[in-house]
């Protein structure tokens, strides 16, 4: 099963600034899963008991979901709870062990800067054509932003991750 | 090299890079972008990789994940699964082996609040485990009867692995919510025959029953009753279509919640630790979603599928010989591979496969379901065998192995009863989603 003990006894200033980041952003998608459930509670509540359901439920639980995902992300990576198959753990000596640890965060940050620059593009794009959400006339360009913040998030947490020595940090894991 | 020739070379890849330790998401990720920078060139790759996270996480569908996973979390932290499990042995009390038939019966009712297998399988073994060590029973049996129990959060509505289904299938989670039912009622049945079958062939695994009398079993039917309501509301909602998916999962979290809160049987703390563990497991499973979108689009590009169909036409293979080999395909993957990552690295490839030999994609989900599961509890990996063991270390693994063989049969018994009666996971959708 996934590790998601929390990495502890970690150097002062930029690790604590590190770990508190990842904190915020998983508090900040634990509200958005809240406010999704809330929102939605309500909705149908209005819907069936006074036949006036709440304008936007669906926009709003969009957009929670967006929240809740990209900093959800970064929670993930300071927890280090990625699956990693550990088939081959019992035949390997501790040093390529390492070795191979290194190498899965050194990708990860490597595809993490790929889909947060590949993110851009399209942000940009939806600030340009100033297209909205149908109900909320939320503008999408701000869930872009919402996203593109998560997902530097989450870079630097990756970031952080591949920073430390390996004997201070969790060891992912493993299988669902 | 040609396009079918790409692709299967990618998934080689795929899996040497998950073999080396790379996360299944990056794994993923990797390859399905340069995949697509290979076959459609790098400007078509770095779209994808732009626009596929945000797609995934702006699909309504998905928000079913995170509510459902709530939903779950606090199921467990209060006191539902001991009342479950306390009014199944009671039910259950007068037969020889009733803790062990108990134990797989009040897995399968929590199962129905809680989409997760490991889930399941740490919560009921925590009440469950040690009751049947005290009342003496093999801890082969005790454990294999949980494993098996366990197993069965995943088929039973709300399944994750199921919405996640729907999403690459493009399917009605409703529909598959409603094909599961069945086929999870009749594994619980079968995993109660395989202890059965086992305390028969060993009477002295299990003790010599004690009865509590009829007023007492009754009485013990209403203890559960948040979970009956639960269940009721949330998932009955959907079957009667008064919910969507996402609607059925937010009640269903709220009302966990606030039965916990009226009930006095969750504090504070752990609701907090409830919300911390859903964002991390959901946040996991989107990541990985993300990653098996950019896959998923490669494996389009690749016309891999089509070659497969076309080998397939070329020999004349009978469609049943290929589900047949599709389902070996995913017992042997399951030995080593997780079971949400088999999934979202295999339904693009075999899903088209399925669909041109005239299976059901409906029917096909469930199958997917339970050999994800029979990879869930098979030896030497299956991943609810050492979430038990982390209950009680003292039991050796070579005993927990032991006790689970005989619940193998199971779920290959269902996958025969399936090919053979198909209405059972067909009858009830047609019925609710004519």
């Amino acid at each position: 099963m996934s590790a998601t003990s929390k990495s502890s006894s970690v150097a002062p200033t930029r690790s604590d600034f590190i770990l508190r980041l990842g904190r915020a952003q998983m508090w900040l998608a634990a509200a958005a899963i809240v406010a999704m459930m809330l929102v939605t509670v309500v909705d149908v509540v209005m819907r069936y008991a006074f036949n006036n359901p709440v304008r936007g439920a669906y926009d709003f639980t969009e957009a929670m979901l967006v929240v809740f995902a990209f900093h959800g992300m970064a929670a993930c990576f300071v927890a280090r709870t990625n699956i990693v198959i550990d088939l081959i753990d019992g035949f390997i000596g501790a040093p390529f062990k390492r070795f191979l640890q290194r190498l899965a965060d050194l990708v990860s940050l490597g595809l993490l800067l790929v889909l947060t620059y590949a993110a851009w593009k399209p942000a940009f794009q939806a600030f340009g054509n100033g297209e909205t959400k149908l109900q909320l006339s939320l503008p999408i360009w701000m869930l872009w932003a919402v996203a593109l913040v998560g997902l530097v998030g989450t870079v630097v947490c990756a970031a952080w991750l591949l920073a430390k020595p390996l004997g201070a940090l969790p060891v992912a894991g493993s299988s669902e | 090299m040609s396009a079918p020739a790409i692709g299967g070379v990618s998934i080689a890849c795929l899996f040497l890079l998950m073999f080396l330790r790379i996360p299944v998401w990056a794994a993923l990720s990797l390859v399905g972008f340069c995949g697509i920078g290979v076959l459609s060139g790098w400007q078509s790759a770095w779209a994808v990789a732009g626009t596929a996270p945000f797609d995934t996480a702006s699909a309504y569908t998905l928000s079913v994940i995170p509510l459902f996973v709530l939903m779950g979390e606090v199921a467990s932290s209060t006191r539902l699964s001991a009342d479950l499990f306390l009014a199944a042995q009671k039910m259950l009390s007068g037969l020889r082996g009733g803790l062990s038939y108990a134990a797989i019966a009040a897995s399968a009712c929590f199962g129905a609040v809680c989409g997760s297998s490991i889930a399941t399988a740490a919560t009921m073994s925590r009440i469950a485990l040690p009751e049947m060590r005290k009342a003496g029973y093999d801890d082969g049996l005790s454990t294999g009867s949980l494993a098996a129990g366990g197993s069965l959060g995943i088929l039973i509505p709300p399944s994750i692995i199921l919405v996640i289904y729907a999403a690459i299938a493009e399917q009605s989670v409703p529909k598959l919510f409603a094909a599961a039912l069945i086929p999870g009622l009749v594994l619980t049945a079968l995993y109660i025959l395989a202890a059965a079958v086992t305390i028969r062939l060993r009477p002295g695994y299990a003790p010599e029953p004690i009865s509590v009398s009829f007023r007492e079993k009754i009485a013990a039917l209403a203890d559960p009753w948040q979970f009956i309501a639960l269940f009721v509301v949330s998932i009955g909602g959907i079957y009667a279509g008064i919910f969507s998916p996402t609607e059925a999962a937010a009640v269903g979290a709220f009302g966990a919640i606030v039965l916990g809160i009226v009930g006095r049987r969750v504090t504070g703390q752990q609701l907090l630790a409830s919300l911390e563990t859903t964002v991390l497991t959901s946040g996991l499973l989107f990541i990985i979603i993300i990653g098996a979108n950019l896959f998923s689009f490669f494996m389009v590009q690749t016309h891999l599928p089509d070659l497969m169909i076309s080998y397939a036409e070329m020999w004349a293979l009978p469609p049943s010989l290929v589900m047949a080999l599709i389902i070996v395909a995913y017992v042997v993957m399951g030995c080593f591979l997780e079971g949400i990552g088999m999934v979202l690295i295999t339904v693009p490839v075999f899903l088209p496969l399925i669909v041109k030999f005239g299976y059901d994609p409906v029917w096909f989900s469930i199958i997917v379901v339970i050999v994800v599961e029979l990879g869930l509890i098979h030896p030497p990996v299956g991943m609810n065998l050492f979430v038990i063991q982390a209950q009680a270390p003292d039991i050796k693994l070579t005993s927990i192995y032991r006790g689970i063989l005989p619940f193998l049969v199971a779920p290959f018994g269902l996958i025969i009863l399936l090919f053979v009666f198909p209405e059972l996971a067909l009858w009830l959708p047609r019925q609710l989603y004519r």
